[in-house]
């Protein structure tokens, strides 16, 4: 290689060719220019494969990008690097670790900039290294940064790689360490975002993932330092940390609050919701694993109840699991049995102040523990399918008491309100059971509204809106229930015939308390009246509400301002007293 | 403004903010990439000190940015970083900013510039990519496949002692420049290799795509041959994702032009703003 006949420089050149390390030079991009044959050998490279090519590609990818962000700017700025750790790829594929210092001798007349690189082959080093970092991480333990250095070294097993949050086993790990070291009481508070697949169906899984990572963060800021937020799978989260029950709580409407801040997704603004079970540790013998399902069971009974809600685990109560499998026989045996009950709930025309209808809602007069509302057995009855025959129950009992009305003179006939649940609204035999149930009691369509639920809409919205379409055409109104709490648009409300807006009663619990439920409320009651339909309030148990809402000329009311839900008899006389009174 | 808050200056303080040039020009805002500090834009500086108001800043776990300020929940996405930018902005009470935006600093800036147009006049954005990972769903070559960014995520973990090394850094080869090497070499060296592991997640598995339509500032992209960060289909996915951005193409190779050529970086930059360079 030597091209100069004096001996000064032919020297030169075997101790650049042969000395005990590697030697490169490239350009100020990194174009290889010289490599040494101490370099070649071990790497296993040919020169010519090398020359002219770039020093990025002898590197895997993660060095590649660190010597781009950091090695090469501070050569071109300092002039010089040293000591950085990186893996060379070598001829055959394998890796070599090595030490790399360089430095920058600038243009000049000789010549224009170069880098001068040495590479030191560092195998034990680097595994000496290793160990080092590995130690060093092992001596954190008991300061506050331990959790923290052990993290990272499980993050690959332990984290979810969306939001970044500890996964199942991060979380099982975490809670283990900390119901081992807690002094006093763990809470955990199991967050389940509402209408989670909604959201997905209706914007696509991007949009999805998008909330999901402005939840993740929303949670850490509720939660304190040394809380474990974790992401269990889907549109589940964990929060725990040391909390009692009063805590736990607290921290449970804090995270409500949290995310009931409008997120925009995908340039649309939707308003997340959740519904949170919280569990306590009670003593030693509360593993992980089990106040994980205490929380999971009480998140199910914050569904039911309606969402938007917290449900504390209560230790007194049986086992969650066999307890649904008893309740959902009892349940069975219930509808045949004639134990469920329907009660029904005034609303009010607000203009007149007079009863324009009910929504009827049902009860179950359970024989051991009394009469219990839909929250205590209606999540049994969707997961199980026994849904429909419970909605068929109430359909017809419904139906049966509204005609019944109509028919009596001393009685004041209302429209009929009637709940359906989402596998109702799937069945392709829903129009023609309401077809028969009409019939057969001799109701005049016009005096039955179906209320649905936008998620019930949004599972399938086609067939949502035929099967509506059709009992439009039979003189049946449609309302759609809890609106405000799922994600539905204005541009998919529009593809139904609805006739009623139901806004759901966590906002209107909000007026004059809360600006931000107000202003979702009037927002409401505006959409309503713009697409030309009537807006009902649910839930209204104050005169403040009330003059709130009248403000807003919000067309219909309903809740224990008024009267709560009653029995047929007991509606005609409040009706009586009412008037009369 | 009569009765100064005594936390008046604390972006100030915690972003380790240089503020240089005619203190009456228009201000340019110099936000860095992953891997470095303000340093970065060293060489770039005089091209913009006789006509702008420069402001220079140091992002959350960089450079010399106060270490209590970085915050693990704030800077766990690049909003976080944003937040800094317009609190920086807020506290100079700087308007119609021109942001001169690096790598990730670009996504980070043009956050800030969707969060509050307002602010900004005119953002450029210097080798920047919205996503780096790939995303089969959609087609998108980002340059990077989610196991390549693991390995950086360990190639941080090899370099934690380099990154940290308390030695005296041998500084040679500046012949040019001696008076900077001791303090630049200091400052490539602040890093905490901690913050920097999070900022490389942060960093490289965000996915900005979303938020470049809703940018309303006039957007200049400069992109550079080679590069091997930003690829040329990610650069290009940022210039179509911002309505009526102008695309450059920079006489540049490498990832980090505002170093490796600042004369043809800052005459891209200034002539855009209509100025000679």
């Amino acid at each position: 290689m030597a091209q100069e006949g004096a001996g000064g420089a032919c020297q030169d050149d075997a101790l650049f060719q042969q000395a005990p390390c590697g030697y490169l030079t490239t350009t100020d991009d990194g174009t290889l220019t010289r490599a040494n044959d101490t370099f070649l050998d071990w790497a296993g490279y040919r020169r010519e494969d090398l020359l002219g090519t770039s020093i990025t590609r002898l590197l895997p990818v993660g060095d590649r990008i660190l010597y781009s962000t950091h090695c090469l700017p501070q050569l071109l700025t300092v002039g010089a690097v040293s000591e950085v750790v990186v893996e060379v790829v070598a001829a055959d594929r394998a890796r070599r670790a090595c030490l790399l210092t360089a430095t920058r001798s600038p243009a000049s007349a000789a010549g224009p900039a170069e880098i001068r690189i040495i590479v030191f082959s560092i195998p034990e080093r680097r595994a000496y290294e290793q160990e080092l970092v590995a130690a060093l991480h092992r001596a954190e333990q008991s300061e506050s940064a331990r959790t923290r250095a052990e993290e990272d070294l499980r993050r690959q097993a332990v984290r979810d790689a969306l939001t970044g949050l500890p996964n199942r086993a991060g979380l099982d790990a975490e809670l283990t360490r900390s119901l081992a070291a807690a002094s006093a009481p763990v809470g955990l508070l199991f967050v389940d975002l509402d209408h989670f697949a909604a959201v997905n169906a209706s914007l696509g899984t991007a949009a999805g993932d998008e909330l999901l990572v402005v939840v993740a963060g929303r949670l850490l800021e509720c939660a304190r330092a040394s809380a474990t937020v974790a992401r269990l799978s889907g549109d589940e989260f964990v929060v725990a940390d040391e909390l009692d029950t009063a805590a736990a709580e607290a921290l449970a409407q804090r995270v409500l609050a949290a995310l009931s801040v409008p997120v925009v997704v995908q340039g649309l603004e939707i308003v997340a919701s959740a519904s949170i079970g919280a569990a306590v540790s009670a003593g030693a013998e509360d593993t992980a694993e089990r106040l994980l399902h205490h929380a999971a069971v009480a998140v199910h009974r914050a569904k039911a109840r309606g969402r938007r809600c917290v449900a504390v685990h209560d230790p007194t109560r049986t086992d969650a699991a066999v307890g649904r499998l008893r309740l959902l026989g009892e349940l069975r045996r219930a509808i045949a049995g004639g134990e469920l009950r329907l009660h029904y709930q005034p609303r009010i025309g607000l203009a007149a102040g007079t009863m324009t209808g009910v929504e009827a809602l049902v009860r179950w007069e359970h024989p051991v523990r009394g009469l219990l509302p839909p929250s205590e057995f209606i999540d049994v009855a969707e997961e199980s399918g026994l849904v429909r025959e419970l909605g068929a129950w109430v359909l017809d009992t419904a139906v049966e008491q509204a005609a019944r009305w109509a028919a009596d003179p001393a009685a004041r006939t209302v429209q009929m309100a009637v709940n359906v649940s989402t596998r109702q609204l799937g069945d392709p035999g829903l129009v023609a059971a309401v077809t028969g149930v009409l019939a057969r009691h001799g109701l005049d369509p016009r005096m039955l509204v179906l209320e649905v639920t936008e998620t019930a809409l949004m599972t399938d919205p086609d067939a949502a809106a035929s099967a509506l379409r059709a009992l439009k055409e039979l003189g049946v109104g449609v309302a759609v229930d809890d609106f405000g709490t799922g994600y539905a648009s204005l541009t998919y409300l529009q593809r139904f015939p609805v006739d009623e807006l139901k806004i759901d009663r966590s906002f209107v619990m909000g007026l004059g308390v809360d600006d931000g439920a107000g202003a979702i409320v009037a927002t409401c009651v505006q959409l309503a009246h713009a697409m030309g339909i009537r807006a009902v309030a649910e839930g209204v148990e104050t005169e403040d509400q009330r003059l709130a809402l009248v403000a807003m000329r919000c067309d219909f009311v309903q809740g224990y301002h008024y009267a709560r839900p009653l029995t047929a008899p007991a509606l005609q006389a409040w009706h009586r007293e009412r008037t009369t009174g | 403004m009569n009765h100064p808050h005594p936390t008046e200056a604390e972006a100030t303080r915690r972003s380790n903010v240089t503020v240089l040039g005619r203190a009456e020009g228009r201000p340019v805002l110099f936000v860095h990439g992953f891997g470095s500090g303000q340093e970065m834009w060293h060489r770039l500086l005089p091209a913009f000190t006789a006509h702008h108001r420069v402001v220079l800043y140091d992002q959350a776990g960089a450079g010399h940015a106060d270490p209590a300020a970085y915050d693990r929940a704030r800077h766990a996405s690049l909003d976080g970083y944003a937040s800094d930018l317009l609190d920086v902005c807020a506290e100079l009470d700087l308007r119609d900013v021109v942001v001169v935006a690096h790598s990730v600093g670009a996504m980070v800036a043009v956050r800030a510039a969707v969060a509050d147009p307002s602010r900004f006049g005119q953002l450029v954005l210097l080798a920047p990519s919205a996503r780096y990972v790939d995303d089969a769903a959609t087609g998108y070559d980002g340059g990077f496949s989610r196991e390549d960014i693991d390995e950086l995520l360990d190639s941080l973990d090899h370099n934690y002692f380099a990154w940290t090394a308390a030695v005296a850094p041998m500084v040679m080869g500046t012949p040019d420049r001696p008076e900077l090497g001791e303090e630049l070499t200091q400052a490539f060296r602040q890093t905490n290799p901690d913050t920097a592991r999070d900022f490389a997640r942060v960093t490289f598995l965000s996915d900005s795509r979303e938020v470049l339509a809703h940018v309303t500032t006039p957007t200049l992209v400069l992109q550079c041959r080679h590069d091997a960060l930003a690829p040329e289909a990610a650069v290009r996915r940022v210039h179509e994702g911002i309505a009526g951005s102008v695309l450059v193409e920079l006489d540049a190779i490498g990832h980090c032009p505002h170093v490796s050529a600042p004369d043809a970086t800052a005459a891209a930059v200034l002539s855009h703003l209509g100025q000679p360079a």
